[in-house]
Protein backbone atom coordinates (compact mmCIF):
# COMPACT_ATOMS: atom_id res chain seq x y z
CA UNK A 1 0.00 0.00 0.00
CA UNK A 2 1.55 3.49 -1.11
CA UNK A 3 0.38 6.51 0.92
CA UNK A 4 -0.80 8.87 -1.13
CA UNK A 5 1.71 12.05 -0.51
CA UNK A 6 1.31 15.54 0.76
CA UNK A 7 2.47 18.60 -1.40
CA UNK A 8 3.54 20.72 1.06
CA UNK A 9 2.65 23.71 -1.37
CA UNK A 10 -0.41 22.81 -3.04
CA UNK A 11 -3.56 24.27 -1.79
CA UNK A 12 -5.51 21.55 -3.81
CA UNK A 13 -5.36 18.91 -6.57
CA UNK A 14 -6.42 19.63 -9.50
CA UNK A 15 -6.79 15.56 -10.40
CA UNK A 16 -9.18 13.36 -8.69
CA UNK A 17 -6.79 10.20 -10.17
CA UNK A 18 -7.62 6.43 -9.01
CA UNK A 19 -3.39 6.00 -8.90
CA UNK A 20 -0.79 8.45 -8.20
CA UNK A 21 0.66 10.18 -11.25
CA UNK A 22 3.90 8.48 -11.38
CA UNK A 23 2.59 5.20 -12.10
CA UNK A 24 1.54 6.50 -15.28
CA UNK A 25 5.16 7.22 -15.85
CA UNK A 26 6.21 3.84 -14.56
CA UNK A 27 3.05 2.02 -17.05
CA UNK A 28 3.82 4.47 -19.84
CA UNK A 29 7.74 3.32 -19.40
CA UNK A 30 6.58 -0.61 -19.77
CA UNK A 31 4.55 0.70 -22.75
CA UNK A 32 7.40 1.72 -24.17
CA UNK A 33 9.64 -1.30 -23.53
CA UNK A 34 6.90 -3.98 -24.89
CA UNK A 35 6.96 -1.47 -27.75
CA UNK A 36 10.20 -1.72 -28.35
CA UNK A 37 10.24 -5.52 -27.98
CA UNK A 38 7.96 -5.63 -30.28
CA UNK A 39 9.26 -3.55 -32.88
CA UNK A 40 12.76 -5.49 -32.69
CA UNK A 41 10.63 -8.79 -33.62
CA UNK A 42 8.45 -8.04 -35.93
CA UNK A 43 9.71 -5.14 -38.13
CA UNK A 44 12.81 -6.38 -39.96
CA UNK A 45 12.42 -4.19 -42.86
CA UNK A 46 12.86 -0.53 -43.50
CA UNK A 47 9.58 0.95 -44.18
CA UNK A 48 9.34 4.65 -43.86
CA UNK A 49 12.64 5.21 -46.33
CA UNK A 50 9.44 5.53 -49.27
CA UNK A 51 6.87 8.07 -48.55
CA UNK A 52 4.95 5.65 -51.16
CA UNK A 53 3.32 9.20 -52.32
CA UNK A 54 -0.04 8.51 -54.00
CA UNK A 55 -2.04 11.97 -56.12
CA UNK A 56 -5.31 12.36 -54.92
CA UNK A 57 -7.92 13.39 -57.03
CA UNK A 58 -6.89 15.82 -59.78
CA UNK A 59 -9.79 18.49 -58.98
CA UNK A 60 -8.93 18.78 -55.65
CA UNK A 61 -5.29 20.18 -56.21
CA UNK A 62 -7.28 22.37 -59.13
CA UNK A 63 -9.44 23.65 -56.40
CA UNK A 64 -7.10 24.17 -53.27
CA UNK A 65 -4.40 25.61 -55.13
CA UNK A 66 -6.06 27.45 -57.73
CA UNK A 67 -5.38 31.54 -57.54
CA UNK A 68 -8.91 32.53 -56.07
CA UNK A 69 -8.30 30.20 -53.30
CA UNK A 70 -4.61 31.85 -52.93
CA UNK A 71 -5.51 34.74 -52.93
CA UNK A 72 -8.58 34.38 -50.32
CA UNK A 73 -6.14 32.81 -47.91
CA UNK A 74 -3.27 34.89 -48.35
CA UNK A 75 -5.67 38.15 -48.35
CA UNK A 76 -7.34 36.72 -44.88
CA UNK A 77 -3.68 36.31 -43.62
CA UNK A 78 -2.03 39.60 -44.23
CA UNK A 79 -5.72 40.97 -42.62
CA UNK A 80 -5.47 39.05 -39.70
CA UNK A 81 -1.86 40.64 -39.32
CA UNK A 82 -2.76 43.72 -39.38
CA UNK A 83 -5.63 43.57 -36.86
CA UNK A 84 -3.43 42.05 -34.88
CA UNK A 85 -0.66 44.40 -34.77
CA UNK A 86 -3.19 46.85 -34.73
CA UNK A 87 -4.52 45.74 -31.19
CA UNK A 88 -1.71 45.28 -30.08
CA UNK A 89 -0.28 48.36 -30.07
CA UNK A 90 -3.40 50.44 -29.77
CA UNK A 91 -5.67 47.71 -27.59
CA UNK A 92 -5.46 47.19 -23.98
CA UNK A 93 -2.37 46.45 -22.21
CA UNK A 94 -4.83 43.37 -20.34
CA UNK A 95 -2.69 40.47 -22.41
CA UNK A 96 -5.96 38.15 -21.74
CA UNK A 97 -8.52 40.53 -23.53
CA UNK A 98 -6.41 41.69 -26.36
CA UNK A 99 -6.86 39.98 -29.75
CA UNK A 100 -3.25 39.81 -30.37
CA UNK A 101 -1.39 37.45 -27.56
CA UNK A 102 -4.28 34.63 -28.21
CA UNK A 103 -3.89 35.12 -32.01
CA UNK A 104 -0.18 34.80 -32.10
CA UNK A 105 1.17 32.62 -29.49
CA UNK A 106 -2.50 30.49 -29.14
CA UNK A 107 -4.42 30.39 -32.28
CA UNK A 108 -1.36 30.79 -34.70
CA UNK A 109 1.61 29.14 -32.67
CA UNK A 110 -0.42 25.77 -31.41
CA UNK A 111 -3.38 25.57 -33.90
CA UNK A 112 -1.06 25.55 -37.18
CA UNK A 113 1.07 22.99 -35.15
CA UNK A 114 -1.92 20.53 -34.25
CA UNK A 115 -3.53 21.07 -38.38
CA UNK A 116 -0.23 20.98 -39.81
CA UNK A 117 0.51 17.41 -37.60
CA UNK A 118 -3.29 16.28 -39.32
CA UNK A 119 -3.82 17.23 -42.41
CA UNK A 120 -0.44 18.55 -43.89
CA UNK A 121 1.35 21.98 -44.72
CA UNK A 122 -1.40 24.19 -44.92
CA UNK A 123 0.49 27.38 -43.44
CA UNK A 124 2.18 28.64 -47.12
CA UNK A 125 -0.94 29.30 -48.13
CA UNK A 126 -1.72 30.99 -44.99
CA UNK A 127 1.87 32.61 -44.02
CA UNK A 128 1.20 36.66 -44.46
CA UNK A 129 4.75 37.26 -45.21
CA UNK A 130 4.66 34.98 -48.20
CA UNK A 131 1.77 36.28 -49.29
CA UNK A 132 3.00 40.14 -49.43
CA UNK A 133 6.46 38.94 -50.75
CA UNK A 134 4.37 37.29 -53.34
CA UNK A 135 2.16 40.36 -54.56
CA UNK A 136 5.55 42.32 -54.56
CA UNK A 137 7.47 39.78 -56.58
CA UNK A 138 4.82 39.39 -59.38
CA UNK A 139 4.91 43.57 -58.77
CA UNK A 140 8.48 44.01 -59.41
CA UNK A 141 7.77 41.13 -62.47
CA UNK A 142 5.40 43.63 -63.81
CA UNK A 143 7.08 46.45 -64.07
CA UNK A 144 10.94 45.71 -64.61
CA UNK A 145 9.27 42.96 -66.80
CA UNK A 146 11.51 40.29 -65.43
CA UNK A 147 11.81 38.09 -61.87
CA UNK A 148 13.86 39.47 -59.15
CA UNK A 149 16.99 38.59 -58.64
CA UNK A 150 18.27 36.95 -55.44
CA UNK A 151 21.72 36.20 -53.65
CA UNK A 152 21.87 32.58 -53.25
CA UNK A 153 21.14 30.97 -49.91
CA UNK A 154 24.57 29.74 -48.05
CA UNK A 155 23.87 26.51 -47.59
CA UNK A 156 25.61 25.84 -44.49
CA UNK A 157 23.39 28.12 -42.77
CA UNK A 158 20.69 25.72 -43.13
CA UNK A 159 17.58 25.70 -41.16
CA UNK A 160 19.96 27.32 -38.25
CA UNK A 161 18.50 30.68 -38.59
CA UNK A 162 14.77 29.10 -37.95
CA UNK A 163 16.32 27.51 -35.00
CA UNK A 164 17.34 30.80 -33.52
CA UNK A 165 14.01 32.41 -34.40
CA UNK A 166 11.99 29.87 -32.62
CA UNK A 167 14.08 30.39 -29.60
CA UNK A 168 13.47 33.97 -29.76
CA UNK A 169 10.06 33.56 -30.04
CA UNK A 170 9.20 31.26 -27.20
CA UNK A 171 11.92 33.36 -25.02
CA UNK A 172 9.39 36.71 -26.00
CA UNK A 173 6.53 34.49 -25.17
CA UNK A 174 8.07 32.95 -21.68
CA UNK A 175 10.53 34.78 -20.76
CA UNK A 176 10.47 38.06 -21.61
CA UNK A 177 6.44 38.21 -20.74
CA UNK A 178 6.69 36.16 -17.63
CA UNK A 179 5.52 38.66 -15.46
CA UNK A 180 2.01 38.71 -16.50
CA UNK A 181 0.13 35.98 -14.29
CA UNK A 182 -1.74 34.96 -16.85
CA UNK A 183 -1.50 32.05 -19.72
CA UNK A 184 0.67 34.67 -22.13
CA UNK A 185 1.92 37.36 -19.94
CA UNK A 186 3.17 39.05 -22.29
CA UNK A 187 2.35 42.94 -23.07
CA UNK A 188 0.06 43.20 -25.97
CA UNK A 189 2.19 46.66 -26.80
CA UNK A 190 5.03 44.26 -26.54
CA UNK A 191 3.52 41.58 -29.36
CA UNK A 192 2.40 44.03 -31.67
CA UNK A 193 5.61 45.82 -31.89
CA UNK A 194 7.62 42.39 -32.03
CA UNK A 195 5.14 41.36 -34.92
CA UNK A 196 6.17 44.69 -36.99
CA UNK A 197 10.08 43.89 -36.32
CA UNK A 198 9.82 40.36 -37.35
CA UNK A 199 7.52 41.25 -40.34
CA UNK A 200 10.35 43.43 -41.62
CA UNK A 201 13.17 40.97 -40.84
CA UNK A 202 11.35 38.65 -42.85
CA UNK A 203 10.07 40.84 -46.23
CA UNK A 204 13.86 42.10 -46.04
CA UNK A 205 15.18 38.57 -45.91
CA UNK A 206 12.99 36.85 -48.31
CA UNK A 207 13.87 40.12 -50.78
CA UNK A 208 17.27 38.93 -50.68
CA UNK A 209 17.49 35.19 -50.56
CA UNK A 210 13.73 34.76 -52.29
CA UNK A 211 10.67 33.86 -51.02
CA UNK A 212 10.56 30.12 -50.86
CA UNK A 213 14.09 29.82 -50.13
CA UNK A 214 13.32 31.83 -46.98
CA UNK A 215 10.35 29.98 -46.00
CA UNK A 216 12.12 26.42 -46.41
CA UNK A 217 15.03 27.27 -44.52
CA UNK A 218 14.75 30.46 -42.49
CA UNK A 219 10.87 31.66 -41.60
CA UNK A 220 10.33 30.48 -38.53
CA UNK A 221 6.62 29.59 -38.76
CA UNK A 222 6.99 28.09 -42.24
CA UNK A 223 9.99 25.90 -40.70
CA UNK A 224 8.31 25.20 -37.18
CA UNK A 225 4.37 23.88 -38.69
CA UNK A 226 6.55 22.32 -41.78
CA UNK A 227 8.66 19.96 -39.64
CA UNK A 228 4.85 18.77 -37.90
CA UNK A 229 3.23 18.71 -41.57
CA UNK A 230 6.15 15.91 -42.16
CA UNK A 231 3.81 13.83 -39.87
CA UNK A 232 0.77 14.20 -41.84
CA UNK A 233 -0.49 11.74 -44.58
CA UNK A 234 -0.68 14.37 -47.03
CA UNK A 235 1.88 16.37 -48.84
CA UNK A 236 2.66 17.88 -52.13
CA UNK A 237 5.11 16.81 -55.01
CA UNK A 238 5.51 18.34 -58.15
CA UNK A 239 2.59 21.03 -57.48
CA UNK A 240 0.07 18.00 -56.73
CA UNK A 241 -1.78 17.08 -53.90
CA UNK A 242 -1.79 13.57 -52.59
CA UNK A 243 -1.75 10.88 -50.15
CA UNK A 244 1.42 9.36 -48.47
CA UNK A 245 2.22 7.05 -45.30
CA UNK A 246 1.78 8.66 -42.45
CA UNK A 247 5.06 9.63 -40.46
CA UNK A 248 6.98 8.79 -43.50
CA UNK A 249 8.16 12.30 -45.16
CA UNK A 250 9.85 13.09 -41.43
CA UNK A 251 12.90 10.51 -42.26
CA UNK A 252 14.32 13.28 -44.82
CA UNK A 253 13.16 16.20 -43.48
CA UNK A 254 15.99 16.34 -40.98
CA UNK A 255 18.56 15.31 -43.41
CA UNK A 256 17.60 17.86 -46.32
CA UNK A 257 19.13 20.70 -44.06
CA UNK A 258 21.60 21.41 -41.46
CA UNK A 259 20.00 22.79 -38.29
CA UNK A 260 17.22 20.85 -38.86
CA UNK A 261 18.43 18.50 -35.46
CA UNK A 262 18.44 22.32 -33.59
CA UNK A 263 14.90 22.97 -34.48
CA UNK A 264 13.52 19.57 -33.34
CA UNK A 265 15.72 19.87 -29.79
CA UNK A 266 14.20 23.66 -29.60
CA UNK A 267 10.67 22.24 -30.31
CA UNK A 268 10.93 19.96 -27.22
CA UNK A 269 13.55 22.34 -24.65
CA UNK A 270 11.09 25.53 -25.30
CA UNK A 271 7.69 23.49 -24.24
CA UNK A 272 9.34 21.27 -21.75
CA UNK A 273 10.77 25.29 -20.44
CA UNK A 274 7.30 26.87 -20.41
CA UNK A 275 5.81 23.30 -18.64
CA UNK A 276 8.73 23.38 -16.39
CA UNK A 277 8.71 27.30 -15.07
CA UNK A 278 5.91 27.22 -13.10
CA UNK A 279 6.43 24.07 -11.79
CA UNK A 280 9.35 21.47 -11.44
CA UNK A 281 12.08 24.31 -12.12
CA UNK A 282 10.24 27.08 -9.74
CA UNK A 283 12.39 26.13 -6.50
CA UNK A 284 15.37 26.80 -8.38
CA UNK A 285 14.31 29.25 -10.17
CA UNK A 286 13.28 31.16 -7.00
CA UNK A 287 17.01 30.81 -5.23
CA UNK A 288 19.00 32.36 -8.73
CA UNK A 289 16.38 35.07 -8.62
CA UNK A 290 17.12 35.67 -5.47
CA UNK A 291 21.02 35.56 -5.73
CA UNK A 292 20.73 37.84 -8.40
CA UNK A 293 18.50 40.21 -6.31
CA UNK A 294 21.02 40.12 -3.58
CA UNK A 295 23.79 40.83 -6.36
CA UNK A 296 22.04 44.22 -7.01
CA UNK A 297 19.87 43.11 -9.77
CA UNK A 298 16.51 45.30 -10.72
CA UNK A 299 13.32 42.59 -10.20
CA UNK A 300 12.37 42.52 -13.25
CA UNK A 301 15.72 41.96 -14.91
CA UNK A 302 16.18 39.47 -12.40
CA UNK A 303 13.58 37.32 -13.95
CA UNK A 304 14.09 37.40 -16.76
CA UNK A 305 18.25 36.48 -16.97
CA UNK A 306 17.29 33.49 -14.49
CA UNK A 307 14.57 32.00 -16.42
CA UNK A 308 17.31 32.74 -19.72
CA UNK A 309 19.58 30.78 -18.05
CA UNK A 310 17.06 28.00 -17.49
CA UNK A 311 15.85 28.00 -20.64
CA UNK A 312 19.25 27.70 -22.56
CA UNK A 313 19.80 24.78 -19.38
CA UNK A 314 16.57 23.22 -20.86
CA UNK A 315 18.00 22.92 -24.30
CA UNK A 316 21.45 21.72 -23.30
CA UNK A 317 19.86 19.16 -21.40
CA UNK A 318 17.53 18.02 -24.17
CA UNK A 319 20.41 18.02 -26.79
CA UNK A 320 22.60 16.41 -24.26
CA UNK A 321 20.11 13.41 -23.61
CA UNK A 322 19.75 12.89 -27.70
CA UNK A 323 23.40 12.94 -28.00
CA UNK A 324 23.86 10.54 -25.18
CA UNK A 325 21.48 8.21 -26.78
CA UNK A 326 23.50 8.77 -30.15
CA UNK A 327 26.58 8.40 -28.58
CA UNK A 328 25.54 5.07 -27.14
CA UNK A 329 24.72 3.95 -30.88
CA UNK A 330 28.02 4.24 -31.75
CA UNK A 331 29.07 1.42 -29.75
CA UNK A 332 27.46 -0.97 -31.87
CA UNK A 333 29.97 -2.55 -34.70
CA UNK A 334 29.27 -1.11 -38.02
CA UNK A 335 27.44 2.18 -36.72
CA UNK A 336 28.25 5.13 -39.07
CA UNK A 337 30.15 8.60 -37.79
CA UNK A 338 28.65 10.37 -35.00
CA UNK A 339 27.32 13.73 -37.20
CA UNK A 340 26.23 11.24 -39.18
CA UNK A 341 23.58 9.54 -36.80
CA UNK A 342 22.86 12.94 -34.68
CA UNK A 343 21.38 13.89 -38.00
CA UNK A 344 20.04 10.45 -39.02
CA UNK A 345 18.21 9.99 -35.90
CA UNK A 346 16.52 13.67 -35.14
CA UNK A 347 13.25 12.97 -37.09
CA UNK A 348 12.55 10.38 -34.50
CA UNK A 349 11.89 13.52 -32.14
CA UNK A 350 9.43 15.19 -34.04
CA UNK A 351 6.63 13.32 -32.55
CA UNK A 352 7.59 14.01 -29.23
CA UNK A 353 7.82 17.23 -30.11
CA UNK A 354 4.21 17.48 -31.01
CA UNK A 355 3.14 14.84 -27.83
CA UNK A 356 4.94 17.89 -25.82
CA UNK A 357 2.67 20.36 -27.63
CA UNK A 358 -0.42 18.62 -27.29
CA UNK A 359 0.37 17.74 -24.20
CA UNK A 360 0.81 21.14 -22.44
CA UNK A 361 -1.22 23.04 -25.01
CA UNK A 362 -4.02 21.17 -25.27
CA UNK A 363 -6.24 22.81 -22.39
CA UNK A 364 -5.10 26.37 -23.15
CA UNK A 365 -5.80 25.80 -27.15
CA UNK A 366 -9.22 24.49 -26.08
CA UNK A 367 -9.54 27.42 -23.62
CA UNK A 368 -8.32 30.43 -25.48
CA UNK A 369 -10.00 29.37 -28.80
CA UNK A 370 -13.60 29.41 -26.87
CA UNK A 371 -12.26 33.43 -25.72
CA UNK A 372 -10.36 34.01 -29.69
CA UNK A 373 -13.96 33.17 -31.42
CA UNK A 374 -16.21 35.32 -28.95
CA UNK A 375 -15.37 37.82 -27.28
CA UNK A 376 -11.69 38.41 -28.54
CA UNK A 377 -13.26 38.36 -32.06
CA UNK A 378 -16.01 40.82 -31.00
CA UNK A 379 -13.72 43.26 -29.10
CA UNK A 380 -10.28 43.26 -30.87
CA UNK A 381 -9.08 46.09 -28.64
CA UNK A 382 -10.46 45.02 -25.38
CA UNK A 383 -11.57 48.29 -24.77
CA UNK A 384 -15.29 47.35 -24.27
CA UNK A 385 -16.04 49.82 -26.86
CA UNK A 386 -16.79 47.18 -29.68
CA UNK A 387 -19.18 43.98 -29.99
CA UNK A 388 -18.68 43.54 -33.57
CA UNK A 389 -20.43 39.75 -33.56
CA UNK A 390 -22.69 40.30 -31.02
CA UNK A 391 -20.41 37.85 -28.52
CA UNK A 392 -18.46 40.42 -26.58
CA UNK A 393 -19.73 39.28 -23.30
CA UNK A 394 -19.36 35.45 -23.96
CA UNK A 395 -16.74 34.07 -21.45
CA UNK A 396 -14.67 30.64 -21.15
CA UNK A 397 -16.69 27.52 -20.24
CA UNK A 398 -13.77 25.83 -18.35
CA UNK A 399 -15.89 22.87 -17.19
CA UNK A 400 -15.74 21.96 -20.91
CA UNK A 401 -12.75 19.56 -19.77
CA UNK A 402 -12.29 17.98 -16.53
CA UNK A 403 -9.07 17.77 -14.92
CA UNK A 404 -8.98 14.18 -15.01
CA UNK A 405 -9.89 14.31 -18.90
CA UNK A 406 -6.80 16.77 -19.85
CA UNK A 407 -4.69 14.63 -17.59
CA UNK A 408 -5.66 11.11 -19.54
CA UNK A 409 -4.88 13.34 -23.40
CA UNK A 410 -1.78 14.66 -21.94
CA UNK A 411 -0.22 10.78 -21.05
CA UNK A 412 -1.97 9.32 -24.49
CA UNK A 413 -0.17 12.20 -26.44
CA UNK A 414 2.69 11.75 -25.16
CA UNK A 415 2.56 7.80 -25.03
CA UNK A 416 1.63 7.56 -28.66
CA UNK A 417 4.44 10.30 -29.86
CA UNK A 418 7.30 8.60 -28.18
CA UNK A 419 5.56 5.02 -29.63
CA UNK A 420 5.90 6.87 -32.94
CA UNK A 421 9.38 8.25 -32.02
CA UNK A 422 10.80 4.53 -31.40
CA UNK A 423 9.01 3.60 -34.07
CA UNK A 424 10.99 6.05 -36.52
CA UNK A 425 13.88 5.65 -34.87
CA UNK A 426 13.71 2.00 -35.01
CA UNK A 427 13.22 1.92 -39.10
CA UNK A 428 16.09 3.97 -39.40
CA UNK A 429 18.29 1.84 -37.48
CA UNK A 430 17.86 -0.88 -40.22
CA UNK A 431 18.95 1.70 -43.01
CA UNK A 432 21.87 2.13 -40.70
CA UNK A 433 22.45 -1.59 -39.66
CA UNK A 434 20.86 -4.12 -42.15
CA UNK A 435 21.27 -6.79 -39.58
CA UNK A 436 18.02 -6.52 -37.80
CA UNK A 437 19.77 -7.40 -34.45
CA UNK A 438 22.60 -5.60 -34.67
CA UNK A 439 19.89 -2.39 -35.59
CA UNK A 440 17.52 -3.76 -32.40
CA UNK A 441 21.05 -3.44 -30.47
CA UNK A 442 21.74 0.10 -31.45
CA UNK A 443 18.19 1.25 -30.48
CA UNK A 444 18.68 0.36 -26.68
CA UNK A 445 19.51 3.95 -26.04
CA UNK A 446 17.24 5.56 -28.09
CA UNK A 447 14.39 3.62 -25.70
CA UNK A 448 16.52 4.76 -22.90
CA UNK A 449 16.03 8.33 -24.51
CA UNK A 450 11.85 7.85 -25.04
CA UNK A 451 11.50 6.43 -21.60
CA UNK A 452 13.76 9.40 -20.12
CA UNK A 453 11.62 12.11 -22.33
CA UNK A 454 8.28 10.30 -21.30
CA UNK A 455 8.94 10.34 -17.77
CA UNK A 456 10.99 13.93 -17.93
CA UNK A 457 7.27 15.00 -19.69
CA UNK A 458 4.71 13.49 -17.36
CA UNK A 459 7.00 15.17 -14.26
CA UNK A 460 6.80 18.43 -15.59
CA UNK A 461 2.45 17.96 -16.06
CA UNK A 462 2.01 16.57 -12.71
CA UNK A 463 3.98 19.02 -10.75
CA UNK A 464 2.46 21.60 -13.03
CA UNK A 465 -1.26 20.20 -12.39
CA UNK A 466 -0.49 20.41 -8.62
CA UNK B 1 12.98 10.71 23.15
CA UNK B 2 11.16 8.63 19.89
CA UNK B 3 8.30 10.59 20.28
CA UNK B 4 9.65 13.95 19.71
CA UNK B 5 10.72 12.76 16.51
CA UNK B 6 8.45 14.76 13.77
CA UNK B 7 8.63 13.29 10.23
CA UNK B 8 9.03 16.02 7.83
CA UNK B 9 6.18 14.66 5.35
CA UNK B 10 4.83 17.56 3.97
CA UNK B 11 7.69 17.86 2.75
CA UNK B 12 8.05 14.34 0.55
CA UNK B 13 6.43 16.13 -2.29
CA UNK B 14 9.94 17.87 -2.79
CA UNK B 15 11.05 14.11 -3.89
CA UNK B 16 8.45 12.65 -6.10
CA UNK B 17 10.67 13.42 -8.95
CA UNK B 18 12.50 9.89 -8.05
CA UNK B 19 9.70 7.85 -8.73
CA UNK B 20 9.98 9.66 -12.23
CA UNK B 21 13.45 8.80 -12.07
CA UNK B 22 13.22 4.81 -11.44
CA UNK B 23 11.81 3.59 -14.45
CA UNK B 24 14.75 5.27 -16.77
CA UNK B 25 17.62 3.71 -13.94
CA UNK B 26 15.95 0.23 -14.05
CA UNK B 27 15.75 0.90 -18.40
CA UNK B 28 19.46 2.37 -18.66
CA UNK B 29 20.24 -0.38 -15.74
CA UNK B 30 19.01 -3.32 -18.62
CA UNK B 31 20.92 -1.78 -21.17
CA UNK B 32 24.09 -1.52 -19.52
CA UNK B 33 23.69 -5.31 -18.37
CA UNK B 34 22.41 -6.64 -21.69
CA UNK B 35 25.54 -4.62 -23.72
CA UNK B 36 27.77 -6.43 -21.59
CA UNK B 37 26.55 -9.43 -21.86
CA UNK B 38 26.50 -8.91 -25.81
CA UNK B 39 30.21 -7.73 -26.02
CA UNK B 40 31.23 -10.80 -23.58
CA UNK B 41 29.31 -13.86 -26.06
CA UNK B 42 30.68 -12.35 -28.97
CA UNK B 43 34.13 -12.19 -27.66
CA UNK B 44 33.87 -15.38 -26.52
CA UNK B 45 32.47 -16.68 -30.41
CA UNK B 46 35.48 -14.60 -31.75
CA UNK B 47 38.16 -16.65 -29.29
CA UNK B 48 36.29 -19.87 -30.44
CA UNK B 49 36.31 -18.97 -33.93
CA UNK B 50 40.38 -18.41 -33.21
CA UNK B 51 40.81 -22.19 -31.49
Amino acid sequence: MIPALPYAHALVAKQDLPIPAWLFAWAASIVLVVSFFALSAAWRKPRFEEERWRPSAAWLTTVLRSPPIQVLCGGLAVFLLGVAIYAGIHGTEAPDRNFAITFFFVTVWIGFAFVSALVGNVFPAFNPWRAIARVAGGAHRLLAGRPPRHLAYPERLGRWPAAAGLLGFVWLEVVYGSSGGVAVGLEPHAAGVAACVYTAYTLAMMALFGCETWCARGEVFSVYFGMFSQLAPFGVEDGRIGRRRPLAAATHWVAGASGSTAVVIASIATTSFDGAADGAYKGALESVERWFADAGVGPLATIRIADTIFMAGTVAGVAAVYLLGVKGMRSVPGAPPFRQLARGFAHSLIPIALAYLVAHYFSLFVYQEQAQFTYLLSDPLGTSTTDLFGTAEHGIDFNALSPNAIWYVQVAALLVGHVFGLTLAHDKALVYWRDYRRASRSQYWMLAVMVAFTCFGLYLLSVGAS
Amino acid sequence: MLGAVAIPLAHLGHFLWIFYVIPVLIVVAGIIRSTRAEKKREREEESKKRQ
